[in-house]
């Protein structure tokens, strides 16, 4: 199984150099669909089966769908580069830096805390879910059943519907605003 | 607990049964495909009084092998300004999605000497969601063959079919919610088990109606064939393709069929369950009966296709959003009302 996830990672990582260094911008978009569909094979690999699915649908399914369509339409022309730009190396500075931060903060048990992440603490301490060592920089070595409660529909949609209930609605009407915006934009021969 | 994850995303088998289950999967939907072509022609011509295919070996049974060598032998022909890479990913995405898709199908498990042997491949306990996903990227494959080959008929095509896909994923979608909210899982195999008593289209005719309906345009079926309408478009977004190039997004169309008459049969018509739960009924094993629901879906899939005159393209969208996408809404709320009532 770490086969798989240093595949998904290689991939992702490959796909998302993809999206910057190409030329075309249709191939930056499809290096984009592939780096979303490797993440979301990570999320399946963390049994978050409920994001892996949504991720799919939602950005690879319909987003990208979106972009690429709008891209092959327009049919930019190949990008023309200078030979050095100093954007570029501003960039690597920042992603260096990024990088060793992530590393320093994972190292400092930023990212996860004293008992886990959040899939555990839901249930209540990890000890009592059956099987092994609960071990916080050890991801792959949480208990199926308790990573699989962050990430399965129940959970989102209990959390959805009572914690969550307010900013979920003000999200809903969000996009409802911009449904309506763009039926009206798109609407002919009417006074603007 | 590497162990203890296997299990769980592909239900306890070895490694190996797990790719011999693949090979026989790919083996067998290619098989279907090249005899579903088959079948096609000869429903077509019954319908129209002729005898179809007959020449190539017994009723004409060879005749998917004789064609199979003539799409392999041919040129590989295409466009010369065309763009070479995603001309080629095109095509070898098509059957990938729909293939992919079927992974997820439940065929049902049966116990010998104390081992489970699960038919289907392996189980999420969001499958509904995968499989939709994962047959929303088939989108894709028509799409970026139809602009990749820089002609202007199967651009249109490429577009339409775009659209129109986009369009009818969400009527499809909420027509199978409410077989979601009977079984209240997401779980495929839960689904089918909530069937147990009572098939799910007796309680959701319309929710079945529209998921068929549906299903004819996501697989660009007449009377939706809209995205490859001959009259206008030449062939659509495969105009340019020849050789196995083509006949693979064939087998995407035909392989399609074939995964959108499994969901429905394991969400409406019982999946792997007999027809009544008695002897001799559950005799036969639970993949036969799921084969048969779908190869009686599949037929009225070709009989309708050879039946039924094509939509005009701005009817069709109306139809998918004014129509499918209202009813379906309505069902929704009617199901989901009568459920909190009950419980």
């Amino acid at each position: 199984m770490n086969v798989l996830v240093v595949v998904a990672m290689a991939l992702a990582a490959i796909s998302s150099l993809g999206v910057v260094l190409s030329r075309q911008t249709i191939y930056s978009a499809l290096s984009l669909v592939v780096t979303i569909a490797m993440i979301s094979v990570l999320f399946l690999l963390l049994n978050a089966q409920f994001l892996f699915a949504v991720q799919i649908i939602i950005y690879a399914g319909a987003v990208m769908v979106l972009f690429v369509f709008i891209i092959a339409l327009l049919s930019p022309d190949a990008e023309d580069r200078p030979g050095r730009d100093w954007r570029a190396v501003v960039g690597l500075i920042a992603v260096a830096a990024v990088t060793i931060l992530v590393f320093v903060a994972a190292g400092n048990g930023v990212t996860y805390n004293s008992k886990g992440f959040r899939a555990t603490q839901l249930l209540g301490s990890c000890t009592s879910l059956n099987a092994g060592p609960c071990d916080p920089y050890r991801t792959f070595s949480y208990p199926v059943d308790a990573t699989n409660a962050a990430g399965n529909v129940q959970t989102v949609a209990g959390q959805l519907f009572t914690t969550f209930l307010l900013p979920f609605e003000i999200t809903s009407l969000l996009l409802l605003v911009a449904v309506i915006g763009a039926v009206y934009l798109t609407r002919r021969g009417v006074e603007r | 607990m590497i162990a203890s994850f296997w299990t769980a995303l592909v239900g306890g088998d070895f490694w190996w049964v797990l790719v011999l289950k693949s090979a026989f999967l790919v083996l067998f939907l290619a098989t279907a495909f090249a005899y579903l072509t088959l079948a096609e022609r000869k429903v077509s011509a019954r319908i129209q009084l002729r005898y179809g295919p007959n020449r190539v070996g017994p009723f004409g049974l060879l005749q998917p092998a004789a064609d199979g060598i003539k799409l392999f032998f041919k040129e590989n022909a295409g466009p010369s300004n065309r763009d070479r890479i995603l001309f080629f990913v095109g095509p070898s995405l098509a059957g990938a999605a729909a293939m992919l898709a079927y992974a997820f199908i439940p065929l049902g498990t049966n116990s010998w000497f104390g081992y489970q042997f699960h038919w289907d491949i392996t189980h999420a306990n969001v499958g509904l969601l995968v499989i939709l996903g994962v047959t929303s990227l088939g989108v894709y494959s028509l799409f970026l063959g139809g602009w990749s080959a820089n002609s202007k008929y199967s651009l249109l095509g490429g577009l339409r079919s775009s659209a129109q896909l986009i369009s009818y994923e969400m009527a499809v979608a909420f027509a199978l919610i409410g077989a979601v909210i009977l079984a209240g899982s997401l779980d495929l195999e839960q689904i089918v088990g909530s069937q147990q008593h009572l098939w799910f289209i007796v309680l959701q005719p319309l929710a079945f109606i529209l998921y068929f309906i549906g299903a004819f345009a996501e697989t660009n079926r007449l009377p939706f064939d809209l995205p490859e309408a001959e009259t206008e478009l030449v062939g659509g977004y495969h105009t340019e393709y020849s050789s196995m190039r083509f006949g693979l997004y064939f087998l995407g169309e035909y392989v399609n069929m074939v995964t959108v008459c499994s969901i429905a049969t394991a969400l409406f018509l019982g999946g792997w369950l007999p027809l009544l739960p008695f002897h001799p009924f559950d005799w036969i094993p639970g993949p036969f009966w799921f084969l048969g629901k779908v190869i009686a879906l599949l037929f009225i899939m070709m009989w309708v296709r050879w039946t039924l005159p094509r939509l005009r393209y701005d009817r069709l969208m109306n139809f998918g959003w004014k129509v499918l996408l209202p009813l379906g809404l309505l069902n929704i709320v009617i199901t989901g009302a009568i459920v909190a009532v009950r419980a």
